[in-house]
């Protein structure tokens, strides 16, 4: 450690109640270096997490047991101080009217599970300026 | 009546800490060796059964540990010495003596009529697929490095017939060393 | 465990959790059979299959994929409102369940069958047939309600059927504003949804996209009431919640711009702080206990400025909404409340009910296709029993220090006079003391951890039970109590296939069919319980019925046919040892097996698997009455207690739980039949077995034998040891893969002084004694 200079880091978070698609997601942001994830599985802890973080970029699943992901991208985009964070949407199949809903209140991407790890580096690389 | 430090001694007993770290061993054991940039050494850890000196790469060894009291197990396996408790778990600890033809039998080193242990015997523990398991040898000399050109294949013979245990022979100046696979020896 | 193997593991873990949570909810549609789902429930079963959805796909698991999202989609149309739930759905779902379960175990495995892939593919078409899609309607209700667009938006198009459907049912509707303090305020908004939901469908929570200052953040929660207004306001107050009445134009009216209800903009500009100035209390600030605190704060008259608050605009909303609406909206969802389904006509009921004595187990019910054990190594741990853990580590780090510090002091002293041994000793037994008093406390909280309530088991049983009972169509109750009771997660899981066998053979066997029972003046349906209960250190767990009985003389002729007793020893054996004939091995009252119970199986294997948990198993049976048995069992295999013996110089531990009794024998007592060493205890003959002998240690000659009598179930032995060397907890350590095949010994344990001791295997014992027996007979 001693004093070595300690780059900052990207923050991402990431909202996703199911425990495996979770860690997958954030393994995957993680393989991208310089990028730290911050995981939740519950719409309520993201509404904790906001304001104690500044996260640069947010991924959330739709469908959530308390607040649904919908509802967290409105309250991010309708807050000055989120609402110029990028966030993306995962989704499944079939569930194409929510989707679009999140893309109306302003979420910048979406993807489909399954999708592959690739798909979703390119995307965070790209929305977060990375070589 | 023992004094407290003895006392003292064998309550803070590790077995761990029986042998210093290795990287004291490998300090100093290799003065000769210029090291030519293709050739990447390997450590091997050099041990002595029956006077013979053999060694085994070292990343295959877990630790070295002092022979503890071990506990016979009845109608087990010969080979089978006893078990032993390391750091809360139960290890096997086999005899490689009969399997490489040096001894007729495994030696009682393992309930009420075993002798005290010689001084410089060890237990090598190592990983097996089935977990851990010790290997008796009878002192442990030292880490040397070995690079491949000292590496040679063995002839016929050496090991005691039982070639598959023997995988080659390495040669550091006039001293040679028989190298094992360990795992093959445990079978 | 490699990279892959773990997220393999990770993926069964998750998958097994999530068919655990539609298990529990599939049965508790089951037994709704007949009245109106709730969406609560469907809601859930749909999100289970979505997350499995989801979940099997990112892991490549096409198979479960595919099923789950079949069943999603059927799912998605029976909480849309485009499926009514019949027999027909719910058998689907159930079997859906159990093709799922059986493919997760076949991942598990890493295996792909044939025979599985095909049932995937024709339940998935069937799920797919299933049901008509409902014409579409004419008017959206959903139009009339007074709601602003932007509100809408954000609604998933699930939330937006279930405020349809309150609408169209007529149900007066609310935005309920409350403001919470960030740190806090899920157990607020906990709080608020655990007096809503008691009155109503809480629809949505919303939180609000204004800026709730620093440290505070508002939600709206979209709320269906079926209770009147004042009775809603009441179980509001002492919360920092506002009601707004949300406006329904009448069917037909013209399509006005939605606006939020305006009758209670006087109070609902900015967010009020987490509770009003007025004394009102504040919503709690810990974390909510399990059961809803006591007294809420409706049983004190509010102040009176909070009353205003809520009250006014209540009243006004009530004025302004269409009053033949209000009413009969209140009056239907009043009878949605009541659990009014019909009387089940008892012909066509469902084969099994499920019954239980006390709330269920919040945990819930594991199942494979034809095993009830759970696929997971995994225990859930109450945070707090890991904080204790954590604090007596901490502890232990302290002892650890002092002691350094006094091995410090030595050092330094070395040489010089030792100032005061005595001062010495009694801070060293002090510290050893706190370090015993510790370990325990570490031990104990160990032991706490891996506990896990029997329900686990119970509910996975009762899941299987249901097909068991209508695959040989009989009409079963089954009674689970005492779910709760506690055992080790090892035992728990352990358990399942003995207690399935008992189960499948008092549904198979005990119980009668529903006309030979009428014919016996019985009731229609056969009852089979299930329970556990705590008896000190033991469970006992178990499992009756009230079905035909066991005849013991038909068991004793079968014993006698089947050559396991002798004429003589038929004609000695009172009733009870009769019936435990039915657990000796190669006995099977074959004439009955049919496909669904045996597979060739008997009870020896059941009580062998008892055994090997140190438990017991007896049975009593009344003919035309039913039959009970009973499953003795430790609460804990950890940590047992041992009888430390010596032979040959040799030192082994006995677990006390198997020693019945301990003999003082002189040589001249052991006499011999048939070449067998045998004890005459107290009237009956006891095998004997000299451990040394056994083991292959010299012998040595002894004035007397201690004699260990042992028994594991039915068997009893006695052992023949040189000592007694007292007694003492031992935690035992399997020996691991490498030695797994040495016979006699069940594990190793470490006593003081480093001392390794190997503790028998009595139940192996027992049966090298038995089969010695055997052969000599």
């Amino acid at each position: 450690m001693g004093g070595r200079f300690q780059p900052m880091k990207f923050k991402i978070l990431i909202v996703e109640d199911s425990k495996a698609s979770r860690e997958l997601i954030a393994a995957t942001v993680e393989s991208i270096s310089g990028l730290e994830a911050i995981a939740t599985s519950s719409g309520f802890e993201a509404l904790k997490l906001l304001p104690r973080h500044r996260f640069d970029l947010i991924i959330t699943d739709i469908n959530m047991p308390d607040i649904n992901g919908l509802e967290l991208i409105n309250f991010v985009k309708k807050n000055p101080n989120y609402r110029d964070t990028p966030l993306f949407i995962v989704t499944t199949e079939g569930r194409e009217k929510d989707r679009d809903r999140g893309l109306a209140l302003g979420a910048a991407e979406y993807l489909v599970k399954p999708f592959s790890p690739q798909s979703l580096v390119g995307l965070v690389r790209r929305y977060l300026k990375l070589a | 009546m023992p004094s407290l430090s003895v006392l003292l001694d064998s309550f803070f007993y590790r077995p761990d800490e029986d042998v210093g770290p290795i990287q004291e061993l490998v300090a100093g054991t290799d003065e000769t060796v210029e090291p030519v940039p293709e050739e990447i050494p390997e450590e091997y850890l050099a041990f002595r059964l029956e006077g013979e000196h053999y060694a085994v790469p070292i990343h295959g060894v877990r630790e070295i540990v002092k022979v503890p009291p071990l506990t016979e197990v009845p109608r087990a396996a010969a080979n089978l010495l006893g078990v032993m408790y390391l750091r809360g778990e139960v290890l096997p600890v086999y005899d490689i003596k009969v399997k490489l033809r040096l001894a007729d039998k495994a030696p009682l080193v393992a309930g009420p009529d075993a002798a005290e242990p010689p001084r410089g015997a060890r237990i090598i523990v190592v990983q097996t697929a089935d977990g851990l398991a010790g290997i008796w040898v009878d002192s442990v000399s030292e880490v040397v490095r070995l690079r491949p050109s000292m590496l040679e294949l063995a002839p016929p013979g050496v090991g005691g017939g039982e070639r598959d245990c023997v995988v080659g022979l390495g040669r550091r100046k006039q001293q040679l060393f028989i190298l094992l696979d360990i795992w093959q020896a445990l079978t | 465990m490699n990279q892959a193997g773990k997220a393999l593991a990770e993926f069964v873990a998750e998958g097994t959790e999530i068919l655990e949570a539609l298990g529990k909810d599939l049965l508790v549609l089951d037994q709704q059979r007949g009245s109106d789902p709730d969406p609560d429930l469907i809601n859930g079963i749909f999100r289970a299959a979505h997350s499995l959805k989801g979940l099997s796909a990112l892991f490549g698991q096409e198979r479960i994929s595919k099923l789950a999202h079949q069943a999603e989609d059927l799912l998605d149309r029976l909480r849309l409102g485009k499926l009514s739930l019949d027999d027909q759905v719910l058998d689907s779902l159930i079997e859906a369940l159990d093709v799922l379960q059986a493919l997760l175990a076949e991942a598990s495995r890493e295996v792909s069958s044939d025979a599985l892939s095909g049932r995937v593919t024709e339940l998935g078409s069937r799920l797919a047939n299933l049901g008509v899609t409902s014409a579409a309607v004419d008017e959206d209700p959903l139009d009339r309600l007074e709601l602003d667009a932007q509100v809408r938006a954000v609604f998933t198009e699930y939330e937006e059927h279930r405020l349809r459907e309150n609408v169209r049912r007529g149900v007066a509707l609310y935005r309920v504003r409350a403001a919470f303090d960030l740190s806090d305020f899920d157990t607020g908004l906990a709080e608020l949804n655990s007096r809503l939901k008691p009155l109503g469908e809480v629809v949505s929570t919303l939180p609000s996209s204004e800026p709730g200052g620093a440290s505070g953040i508002a939600f709206d929660l979209i709320f269906g009431a079926k209770v009147p207004e004042a009775e809603l306001a009441a179980k509001l107050q002492g919360t920092p919640a506002q009601l707004f009445s949300l406006k329904v134009r009448p069917v037909g009216s013209a399509q006005a711009p939605a606006a939020p209800a305006p009758v209670a903009q006087s109070v609902a500009q900015g967010i009020r702080p987490s509770a009003p100035a007025a004394d009102a209390p504040t919503p709690p600030k810990k974390p909510r206990k399990k059961r809803a605190p006591k007294g809420s704060g409706a049983e004190t008259p509010a102040p009176a400025v909070t009353e205003s608050l809520v009250q006014a605009p209540l009243l006004r909303a009530v004025e302004e909404a269409s009053p033949e609406d209000l009413t009969q909206g209140v009056l239907e969802a009043m009878r949605m409340g009541e659990s009014s389904s019909p009387p089940r006509p008892e012909l066509a009921g469902p084969p099994v009910r499920t019954l239980t004595d006390e709330p269920a187990s919040p945990r819930g019910p594991r199942m494979e296709n034809e095993s009830a054990r759970s696929l997971t190594q995994t225990v859930r741990v109450d945070i707090s029993r890991l904080d204790a853990l954590m604090n007596t580590v901490g502890e232990l780090l302290l002892i650890k220090a002092n002691l350094q510090r006094m091995v410090e002091t030595a050092r330094q002293q070395e040489g010089s006079v030792m100032l005061s041994s005595k001062l010495w000793g009694q801070e060293l037994s002090r510290e050893t003391r706190q370090l015993e008093r510790k370990l325990d406390a570490l031990q104990q909280g160990l032991l706490e951890a891996r506990m896990v309530p029997v329900g686990q088991v119970f509910d996975r049983l009762a899941r299987l039970v249901r097909r068991i009972a209508r695959d040989a169509g009989k009409e079963i109750d089954f009674v689970i109590g005492g779910g709760d009771v506690e055992l080790d997660k090892l035992i728990v899981e352990e358990l399942s296939d003995p207690l399935m066998h008992i189960i499948r053979n008092a549904i198979d066997h005990g119980a009668e069919s529903p006309e030979a029972r009428m014919a016996a003046g019985k009731p229609r349906r056969a009852r089979v319980s299930l329970r556990a209960e705590q008896k000190g250190n033991h469970v006992v767990i178990e499992v009756s019925d009230d079905g035909g009985g066991i005849d013991e003389l038909a068991v004793r002729d079968m014993a006698l046919r089947k050559n396991l007793i002798t004429e003589v020893q038929a004609r000695e054996m009172s009733r009870r040892e009769l019936l435990n004939l039915i657990f000796l091995p190669g006995f099977s009252t074959a004439r009955s097996v049919s496909e669904l119970s045996g597979r060739g199986v008997g009870l020896d294997v059941v009580k062998n698997n008892i055994g090997n948990l140190s438990g017991i198993i007896d049975v009593w049976s009344e003919r035309g009455q039913g039959t009970a048995f009973h499953l003795t069992l430790p609460v804990t295999l950890a940590i047992i207690r041992a009888l430390v013996v010596g032979v040959s110089g040799r030192t082994y531990a006995v677990p006390l739980n198997s020693v019945l009794e301990i003999l003082s024998v002189k040589p001249s007592e052991i006499r011999t039949v048939e070449r067998r060493e045998v004890l005459d205890v107290r009237g009956t003959t006891l095998p004997l077995m000299r451990l040394a002998r056994q083991f292959g240690h010299p012998e040595r000659q002894n004035d007397r034998h201690f004699v260990v009598v042992a028994g594991l179930a039915q068997e009893r032995l006695g052992i023949a040891v040189d000592e007694l060397q007292g007694q003492q907890d031992i935690v035992v350590k399997s020996l691991g893969g490498r030695l797994q095949g040495v016979r006699g010994i069940s594990g190793a344990a470490d006593l003081a002084n480093r001392r390794t001791v190997l503790v028998l295997d009595v139940g192996a014992l027992l049966e090298e004694g038995m089969s010695l027996e055997r052969r000599r007979a």
